[in-house]
């Protein structure tokens, strides 16, 4: 529960389900976009933050996810808790961003990589842990999917939804990613 | 984390399948069964879910600048506010004039032919009945009706200048309302059948046959019609401001306090740039709906509708009331500098 929830609660405010929340954001209702945003911004903003390498526009992701979930709104399944859809909303847009950037993003992020030591894969991600260390190693599309997954829930079928790919890439995405990740957390080599 | 260092398994693979979903049913129980015997598959399961319990935890570490998280989140409350309350465009002028002027040569042509066309309302002729493609709602206009439509920004506006129109509303739409622009006000529908009235520059019936509608008439707060309410008004003294008007149909539901409605009349003025009226309406809100979970949004947009209209006095004191009744409100950043704005 968030610190203002509690407060809300302090005061004697109703606590609003997640589905009511949404029904009211489906309506225009201004409010619930700030409680929506209260409840769920910090796993989203740490799901686009390790999704995206702590890319420079995680807040402007941020901000796109709850603006396009509003939108989505009268969509919404009904689910008790709607942090797993928060989530598949966002990766919807990080696979827009990605196909977006194309080659040159790629290209920017080869060349990014390239300036970095090898030795030294840089004091953020060395201050974060091995863990941290070993999912940068990872793709974008590995990684996305690893989190949706692992740390957010998802099943496949609701990750293939979210991301616009067949069910059986998910699971090859998935087996990849952990191939890789054991590779590296078990014998500290990284991964080509 | 590491792989199985037991003798492998031939159906270790599956550890991975049963945990992706892939198996399921018998095979998933069959498996499973396996599993409880076998130290190769158990050691694979259990390293699959310790690998997910170690990225769980890792993205746990460090917390977000609190400062940072109420300053992104004053932003995007203002991004939401403005993708609701399209603001006018400035420094457009120009084109937007050229383009209306064509527009309106345009219109003028299609108006012209579609007079040919179409029979000029008529005392004694048959009701009209129009459903253009696009539109939400059934028309039906009784011979002499002086009525047009158009749909632009959200709207679908009927407007009548005279006569009877019976409207029926089709199918709804999230993204467009209807409203009956009238020669004293406007009637906004909420998915209904009515029948409205309108002569010689005012509304004379509002009847309604399902759903519900709300009236608003200058000068005279808002009113909500259900089913089976009919609407007249009441006979207007000269000059001085018109007394409240009394529905004098019998029987007369008692009128239902719907915050939602009077929340989205309101809203709908601002959004129609009506700041006055707008500002007027969010306070007959915070008065009659005082314990509704939307007070703060109508005590905040009263502030900005009071500054829309340049009522710079009133939007100071509106902004103080706002920032004494809500002093951890969503909008705190926002007013604070309106409740201190120079004259």
């Amino acid at each position: 529960m968030t610190q203002r929830s509690r407060r809300a609660l302090e005061r004697g405010a109703a606590w609003t389900s997640d589905p009511e929340l949404m029904q009211q954001l489906a309506k225009g209702q201004l409010g619930a976009l700030g409680e929506l945003y209260d409840r769920y911004q910090a796993p989203l903003r740490s799901f686009i933050g390790r999704a995206t390498r702590d890319a420079h526009d995680v807040d402007d992701l941020l901000h796109a996810t709850f603006l396009a979930a509003a939108k989505s709104a009268p969509r919404y399944d009904g689910r008790s808790c709607c942090r797993p859809w928060l989530i598949g909303v966002a990766a919807q847009l990080l696979r827009q961003r990605r196909r977006a950037f194309g080659r040159f993003g790629e290209l920017l992020a080869v060349l990014k990589g390239a300036a970095l030591p090898l030795a030294d894969p840089g004091s953020q991600l060395q201050a974060r842990g091995d863990v941290e260390r070993a999912l940068a190693t990872l793709s974008d599309a590995k990684r996305i999917t690893l989190l949706m997954a692992e740390v957010e829930g998802l099943s496949c079928e609701e990750i293939a939804e979210a991301l616009s790919i067949p069910i059986g890439t998910v699971w090859t995405r998935l087996h990849a990613a952990r191939r890789e990740l054991r590779q590296v957390l078990g014998t500290g080599k990284d991964v080509p | 984390m590491a792989r199985s260092t037991s003798p492998t398994c031939a159906r270790v693979f599956e550890a991975e399948a049963a945990r992706d979903g892939r198996l399921t049913g018998a095979a998933r129980a069959h498996f499973e069964a396996h599993a409880a015997g076998c130290a190769s598959c158990a050691q694979e399961a259990r390293g699959l879910e310790e690998l997910a319990r170690a990225l769980r935890k890792s993205g746990t570490a460090g917390e977000t600048d609190e400062l940072h998280v109420r300053r992104e989140r004053t932003r995007l409350l203002a991004a939401f506010d403005a993708s609701l309350i399209p603001r006018p465009r400035e420094g457009h002028a120009k084109r937007w004039l050229a383009f209306g002027l064509a527009a309106a040569m345009l219109s003028g042509l299609l108006w012209l032919r579609a007079r040919a066309e179409v029979p000029a309302p008529s005392k004694g002729g048959p009701a009209d009945v129009i459903v253009p493609a696009a539109s939400l709602a059934k028309v039906e206009a009784e011979a002499g009706a002086r009525w047009t439509r158009r749909i632009d920004d959200g709207f679908e506006r009927i407007v009548l200048e005279s006569g009877t129109l019976a409207v029926r509303v089709t199918h709804a739409s999230p993204s467009r309302r209807l409203l009956v622009v009238l020669p004293d006000g406007e009637l906004e529908d909420i998915g209904t059948v009515f029948t409205v009235t309108a002569d010689a520059g005012h509304t004379t019936a509002v009847r309604v046959q399902e759903g519900r509608v709300v009236l608003r008439l200058r000068d005279q707060p808002p009113r909500q019609l259900v089913a089976g309410e009919n609407w007249t008004p009441a006979p207007a003294p000269e000059k001085s401001a018109a007394p409240p008007l009394v529905p004098r149909a019998a029987p007369v539901a008692p009128r239902r306090a719907d915050a939602a409605a009077d929340f989205r009349v309101a809203l709908s003025a601002l959004n129609a740039a009506e700041s006055a009226r707008a500002a007027a309406l969010f306070t007959a809100f915070l008065s009659e709906h005082p314990g509704d979970s939307r007070t703060e949004d109508a005590a905040y947009l009263r502030v900005i509708a009071l500054q829309r209209a340049g009522k710079l006095a009133e939007m100071r004191s509106a902004a103080g009331a706002y920032l004494s009744r809500y002093p951890r409100g969503f909008r705190r950043a926002e007013v604070e500098p309106l409740a201190g704005a120079a004259q």
